[in-house]
């Protein structure tokens, strides 16, 4: 029970790795808020059924990160529950696959908005929730595209370097105010995203793996829980790969 | 407890200050404790008080307790 007592905001819980995240996070008895694009039946069953197997609660907070407007009504809904948050894992995220030339600004803008500009903004939200208790974790998922770059994802391999960027500046400025704040840089993982990724991109990713296979999401996830919680608590401005030994 | 008795307590609580003496006249930077990282404090502690949450250009706006008073009016608190 890491997180007993806790209270984590989650992005992007509905599915991959987010959905892993949730489920591990209840496991070891953090209280949630689940933020996704949209909640369907389904998840508001699963979230049901988890917070009363693990006795939490599960919040679903709805917003859609391309509307900013939005981001901040969902911050507010959070900061309405006079909770103090203690965790905050930035998960959501979309890609989009072009070889260089192919890439239009149009594409280039949308991609860096969900995955660049509506994370800082929702980070700076929660963040300032978080100064009044004087602690925090933050941990934003990034990829190792962004540290090796990838053939046809430009977008999204630039849109996730910035990311790890922020985090390093985050880290530093947040750092006096007793907030930790690291990124996770996850592989070739069984989501959606990935499944929807060309099969020869994949392919050679995994090649290069030692491991010679993808990862799970609930393998990010115990990264994510380590980083999240007071095991890591002398551990911050760092990024740590969680790609089966690649590179 | 007014809004402008919560408002004042916040700057009272953020700086740590001994009372409230000389809090109306206070200017970013005017004492040590208003500083960038106090700034946020202060900022967070209204947005928590008032149950608002700042625009970023509020934020760099926020000069003093007086500037702040009209920027918070424009979240519809009564100050």
């Amino acid at each position: 029970m890491l997180l007993r007592g806790k209270t984590a905001v989650i992005t992007g819980s509905l599915q991959g790795i987010g959905k892993a995240a949730l489920e591990i996070f209840a496991r070891n008895g953090a209280d949630i808020f689940a933020c996704c694009q949209r909640e369907d039946e389904q998840f508001a069953e699963y979230i049901s059924d988890l917070s009363g197997n693990c006795g939490v609660s599960i919040t679903p907070v709805c917003f859609d990160l391309l509307d900013e407007d939005a981001v901040r009504e969902g911050a507010k809904f959070i900061q309405k529950s006079k909770r103090s948050i203690d965790i905050l894992i930035n998960i959501a995220g979309a890609n989009f696959d072009a070889l260089f030339h192919m890439v239009t600004m149009e594409q280039l803008k949308r991609t860096f908005a969900i995955n660049f500009f509506s994370q800082i903004l929702f980070t700076q939200y929660i963040t300032r929730l978080m100064l009044k208790q004087g602690s925090g974790s933050v941990v934003n998922i990034s990829s190792i595209t962004a540290l090796d770059g990838n053939p046809g994802q430009l977008s999204y391999a630039s849109s996730k370097a910035a990311l790890i960027a922020a985090t390093k500046t985050m880290s530093e400025e947040l750092a006096p105010k007793g907030i930790r704040v690291n990124a996770l840089a996850p592989g070739v993982i069984k989501t959606a995203m990935t499944d929807a990724m060309p099969e020869d991109i994949r392919s050679r990713m995994i090649a290069r793996s030692e491991l010679k296979r993808v990862g799970l999401p609930d393998e990010v996830a115990g990264a994510i829980l380590y980083l999240a919680s007071d095991l890591s608590k002398y551990v911050t401005g760092q990024v740590i790969r969680v790609d089966g030994g690649i590179g | 407890m007014t809004n402008i008795e919560k408002y004042t307590e916040c700057f009272v609580n953020a700086f740590e200050l001994q009372d409230e003496a000389g809090v109306q006249s206070l200017e970013y930077q005017s004492i040590e404790q208003w500083d960038s990282a106090g700034h946020m404090v202060l900022i967070a502690m209204l947005e928590d008080c008032f149950e608002i949450m700042l625009e970023t250009d509020d934020i760099i706006d926020f000069s003093s307790f007086e500037k702040g008073r009209e920027i918070i009016k424009k979240y519809e608190v009564d100050l």
